[in-house]
């Protein structure tokens, strides 16, 4: 008898069911840094889970254990501070920090990069320590945090420890962090006056894409000048980590914002850049989209820190 | 192992065991029988499998049935009260925006989640809140002129 039904290509299958693993639901910090320790290398944190069970049941990862950090309590609060800066717990998850007014009116940009992570139902479960702990260089979250100079909270074996956000990234897909770490929060200064930020996502469609391109843009433009008093510029997508691109950035400082340097910054943001060519795009388009990119993210910023300016 | 879990689905109690691999999904269709959420491609892309946790739009297929623990969970099954089929059912059924129907609960779940919050929701709004299910008919434009039809509707009654 001939197979009236189509098999799926042995390469292309998809294993839809979970394999089975051992599960905690730890109560405490200390006690998941133990239980990760204890666990070995293939012992994973549970977060959102909208990356991890996919590449579970696509295969790509070879998990013994899951430790769920959702038993503990206060690691979802997003939580501002007028004098110093924001304070947002790794789980809060990234539909939260797309609508949380504090976020929408302290740091648009983060609200903004936030509401172009996945779908509606995704960013419902997936979470921003999830999205930063994956190390993903597509990340729409790492650049408008990177601008915005944020640094990490983590826990563990050794205690608490703190530092920039870019420097957790070490390659695609792995962190600089130690067995036994956990991201436990966020912290992002508190703009100064007379900044602006965008983020400019270059995708295939409007929703549900992986970025070709990111590209977020932190101005402060000086009060009684309008010089450029600070600058920054941070890259995903079209690196093996996301990256300020610091040639770019000082192209843009000191002086006015005339039309000669944002054009400079652009071209030196994408010579910085270090895309590789995929089935999304190739190499070649992604550096000139960069370019693009750039410019356009430093137009939205220079309008936004002008906006401030007026107020 | 297993974990014993209690949670509430369609405004039922229920104590359950689960074992952690289990998905949400896999829960609702094989252990209550609830098949009105489909599973499509497992992988979070088409949104066949979303449900309502506490309210928003989840794709049950990337949730472990231990994390839906202590929470309320709605499915397509719930929409229907005593006989009466939900505005958006009903809206669903007069503008034709069903062919195959695969997509439908989870279309219809998200659009439920959007008016619950804003009954008046827009077409940009809709596209928005709609736009982590695939329709592979594409029926879309009779998708969104159904959700729209009842949202006028719902915001004129909210107004009498």
């Amino acid at each position: 008898m001939t197979n009236l039904y189509y098999e799926y290509p042995e390469s292309l299958s998809v294993m839809k069911r979970l394999k089975p693993f051992a599960y905690f639901e730890p109560a405490t910090l200390a006690e998941a840094s133990k239980i990760l320790i204890d666990q070995g290398s293939r012992a994973y944190l549970l977060a959102g889970g909208t990356d991890l069970l996919v590449r579970m049941k696509r295969g790509e990862i070879d998990l013994s254990a899951l430790v769920n950090l959702k038993g503990i309590d206060g690691m979802n609060r997003i939580e501002l501070d007028a004098e110093t800066g924001l304070q947002i717990g790794a789980l809060t998850t990234i539909s939260s920090l797309e609508q949380s007014s504090l976020v929408r009116s302290a740091y648009p940009v983060l609200a903004e990069a936030a509401g172009i992570l996945g779908s509606p139902p995704i960013r419902n479960l997936a979470t921003l320590g999830g999205n930063i702990g994956r190390a993903s260089p597509a990340s729409d979250l790492a650049p408008a945090l990177m601008v915005l100079m944020t640094r990490l909270l983590i826990d563990g074996p050794e205690g608490k420890k703190e530092f920039p956000l870019e420097s957790i990234f070490s390659r695609p897909g792995k962190t600089t962090l130690n067995p036994g770490e956990v991201i436990t929060s966020f912290f992002v200064p508190k703009m100064v006056v007379h900044s602006g930020a965008a983020y400019v996502r270059l995708g295939r469609r409007g929703g549900m894409d992986c970025a070709l391109v990111g590209v977020a843009v932190l101005l402060n433009l000086s009060a009684k000048s309008g010089d450029v008093a600070e600058a920054r510029i941070a890259l995903a997508s079209v690196a093996p980590v996301p990256i300020r691109a610091r040639k770019a950035e000082a192209e843009l400082l000191s002086g006015p914002l005339t039309e000669e340097r944002i054009q400079k910054a652009a071209t030196a943001a994408a010579l910085e850049s270090m895309p590789i060519s995929d089935m999304r795009a190739s190499a070649s388009y992604r550096k000139e989209m960069v370019k693009v990119s750039t410019r356009r993210a430093i137009e939205q910023a220079r309008t936004l820190a002008g906006e401030g300016n007026n107020k | 192992m297993k974990f014993l879990i209690d949670l509430t689905v369609n405004d039922e109690a229920y104590q359950l065991e689960v074992e952690p691999q289990t998905t949400l999904l896999e829960l609702l269709r094989n252990q209550l029988h609830l098949t009105g959420t489909k599973e499509g491609c497992g992988l979070g892309d088409c949104g066949a499998c979303i449900v309502l946790v506490e309210g928003k739009p989840v794709n049950s297929c990337l949730m472990l049935a231990v994390d839906a623990k202590g929470r309320e969970v709605v499915t397509i099954e719930a929409l229907e009260t005593n006989g009466q089929l939900h505005p958006l059912q009903q809206s669903f059924l007069e503008k034709g925006a069903v062919q195959c129907g695969f997509c439908t609960p989870a279309m219809i779940l998200s659009a439920k989640s959007l008016l619950d919050k804003s009954p008046r929701a827009g077409e940009m709004e809709i596209k928005e809140a709609l736009s982590g299910v695939l329709c592979r008919c594409g029926s879309y434009k009779k998708i969104i002129a159904a959700v729209l039809a009842a949202g006028g509707e719902k915001g004129e009654r909210n107004e009498e």
